[in-house]
């Protein structure tokens, strides 16, 4: 998929650029509004990601431009202008989904890939995990045909574990995705912990789940070999 | 304290009392000089009718200068004679006195004029007499109602104050209940009252002046805090993504990995820090809504479906105990949950094994109450005093809170009028209460 990153603070945008196409996107960076709207005018692309606060630009016009020209890029603000009215705007302005910063890497990532399975009607995978079945479109985990019961935090936290297959997730990331920006300050990384031994209490009872691991001093991950 | 309208009613009412009371003991003194003054210009007047009709007609109409030495006339109610004698005198007599005189076996008091004059080489006494009583009776015809009128004159006057004062102090009144029912500078009832009286308009004005200069200076803070936080999350949010992709990396070593996690944490701590004020900031900016309407009680029933896992693991039992429900209108749903999960997730974390924390739902006078009551390790009196500060004690603080939580709630509940009250004792627990607007 082709990803272009409206980003006028360089360091950041490498660093997205560098995460996204070590996942397999391929990327373009534009650091200002003139450069990005000539792209976009150019260039097709799956994906915009678009800081709203650039100096020559005011994002939100780049987003009507976008529409004018009816570009089929779907588009992910991100801002460390997390206002209301701007959230509400950019969605109004037809924005596929809205980030603040500071996000998570693969926050990101897992919205750019919701968005991609809304937008170009991806069928949501059965994914097939030690002894179990994940059935995404209807949010249930399944062993030997039968249900098994997770709480619905439970089953995001699994869930976002699983599609960021493979690599460590910290605590905080797993937070924030489930609890979201409001409740920062209730951090608390036992809340996680507690989460997991619960799922892994659920799971044990079936299979064992020596693939659901702790990495120690970091965080969790769910190994699946390719 | 007295009002102002009371003191003024007072004041007036002793005031008018005082010159009454000094009017009616000074009262019976003048009416005597006037009423004397009166009766003896009167008698001066007959005195000299008297004369000139004695000049006209000559003395002998009266005393027949051979057989009488006097004459003598009086009215048939005895209240007034004259009297008319031949006498032989050395001096002239000219006065008026009071005296008793008997007339047909009674004795009866006179103020008598007393006046002697010459007429064909004999000298003759006139006298002329009004009577005491009739002179004391008009006295207290005047003393009746002079009292009457005094009396009428200060019970209209009284009601006349009252009302007057009402009127003229109520833009007071109207400019202390908008000062009272003013929580914060922005909302503040700018339309200045009505009234001609200047001393109220000039304190109406200034009242509104002060307001809006303090509310652009609290706004400037406030927009101060949002650009500082907005400026602060850039070089956060890039330091964050060079840290997660290091820790990405493939066979990076654990230890690398550790700082590089504990790195992150540190990070997180201080995009809490910053997104709290700011949210503290923009709820006092009122840039959140209020147009959702809710049922409290599932609220709280989702936020025990979050913590319950976290309770049961840390031994606590954390109880619902609904008394009633409420369907809260005008609300921000989001900001509520986390005014109420804040204070929940705190008692739940400062409570002991074996614990219990409860949450109890109620109407207390008309309005909607919740109690969150813990069995906890409580909070000093030291403590209590800042719990609600945005800067507070370092208790609250470890390596994942930033505790600033409970002064997110307070900002919450002040913008939807909630009141919250927190009571505590070290070692017994803590209860937080939630009063919830008046739904008139």
């Amino acid at each position: 998929m082709n990803v272009l990153i409206v980003e006028d603070e360089k360091s950041l945008a490498i660093e997205i650029d560098a995460f996204l196409k070590n996942q397999g996107f391929l990327c373009e960076m534009a650091f200002t509004g003139t450069e990005a709207s000539e792209k976009i005018a150019v260039n097709l692309y799956d994906f915009v990601l678009l800081d709203l606060g650039l100096p020559d630009y005011n994002g939100l016009d780049l987003l009507k431009e976008a529409r004018d020209i009816e570009s089929e890029a779907a588009f992910i603000i991100i801002t460390a202008r997390g206002s209301v009215e701007d959230k509400v705007k950019g969605l109004n302005l037809g924005a596929d989904d809205y980030l603040a910063k500071p996000f998570a890497l693969i926050e990101l990532q897992s919205r750019i890939n919701a968005v991609a399975r809304r937008k170009f009607a991806i069928s949501t995978p059965v994914i097939h995990i030690g002894d179990f079945t994940i059935e995404s479109s209807s949010r249930r985990v399944v062993f030997a045909g039968a249900e098994v019961e997770l709480t619905r935090k439970e089953y995001d936290l699994l869930q976002y574990l699983i599609l960021n297959k493979n690599k460590v997730l910290t605590r905080q990331q797993l937070y924030e995705h489930i609890w979201g920006n409001i409740l920062d300050d209730q951090y608390d990384s036992n809340f996680i912990d507690v989460h997991i031994k619960n799922i892994r209490k659920k799971l044990n009872l079936h299979s064992p789940t020596p693939w659901l691991e702790t990495v120690r001093g970091i965080g969790y991950r769910v190994t699946i070999d390719p | 304290m007295i009002k102002l309208r009371t003191k003024l009613t007072l004041f007036n009412l002793f005031s008018k009392l005082a010159f009454a009371a000094v009017f009616i003991a000074v009262m019976p003194y003048i009416i005597e000089r006037i009423n004397s003054s009166q009766t003896d210009k009167e008698l001066l007047r007959k005195q000299e009718q008297v004369v000139s009709m004695i000049n006209e007609i000559g003395i002998e109409q009266f005393i027949d200068s051979e057989s009488e030495n006097t004459f003598g006339s009086y009215n048939i109610l005895k209240d007034e004679f004259i009297s008319l004698e031949r006498i032989d005198l050395e001096e002239n007599i000219d006065f008026i006195e009071v005296t008793q005189r008997l007339i047909e076996g009674e004795t009866i008091s006179f103020r008598v004029l007393s006046y002697s004059f010459d007429f064909n080489g004999q000298t003759y006494l006139l006298e002329i007499g009004k009577s005491l009583e009739s002179i004391m009776h008009t006295r207290k015809n005047i003393f009746r109602l002079t009292w009457g009128l005094l009396a009428l004159v200060i019970l209209i006057t009284l009601f006349a104050d009252l009302y007057y004062t009402y009127r003229v102090l109520h833009p007071l009144d109207l400019i202390i209940k908008k000062l009272k029912g003013t929580s914060s500078p922005e909302v503040f009832n700018k339309l200045p009252v009505k009234t001609s009286t200047f001393d109220f308009n000039q304190l109406d004005q200034t009242l509104i002046d002060l307001m809006n200069r303090i509310d652009v200076l609290f706004r400037k803070e406030r927009d101060a805090t949002v650009n500082i936080s907005h400026d602060l999350l850039t070089p956060v949010s890039v330091l964050r993504s060079k840290l997660e992709n290091i820790l990405l990396q493939e066979n990076l070593d654990n230890d690398i990995s550790a700082k590089i996690e504990e790195s992150l944490r540190t990070l997180h701590r201080l995009k809490t820090l910053v997104n709290s004020h700011l949210l503290i900031a923009r709820i006092e900016n009122r840039q959140y809504l209020k147009n959702e309407s809710f049922s409290v009680g599932e609220l709280i029933r989702e936020i025990i479906d979050e913590l319950s896992p976290i309770a049961t693991e840390a031994g606590i039992s954390l109880i619902y105990d609904p008394k009633t429900d409420f369907q809260i209108t005008q609300a921000n749903r989001s900001l509520i949950f986390s005014m109420f999960y804040n204070v929940v997730n705190n008692a739940v974390r400062n409570t002991r094994s074996g614990g219990k924390v409860t949450i109890i739902s109620n109407f207390i006078q008309n309005r909607f109450s919740i109690s969150v009551v813990d069995s906890g390790i409580g909070i000093s009196e030291e403590q209590l005093k800042r719990i609600f500060s945005r800067f507070n004690s370092k208790s609250n603080m470890d390596e994942d809170h930033v505790g600033i939580g409970l002064a997110i709630t307070k900002t919450i509940a002040d913008f939807h009028n909630i009141t919250i009250t927190v009571e505590s004792k070290i070692n017994f627990g803590s209860t937080f209460s939630f009063l919830f607007p008046g739904t008139s």
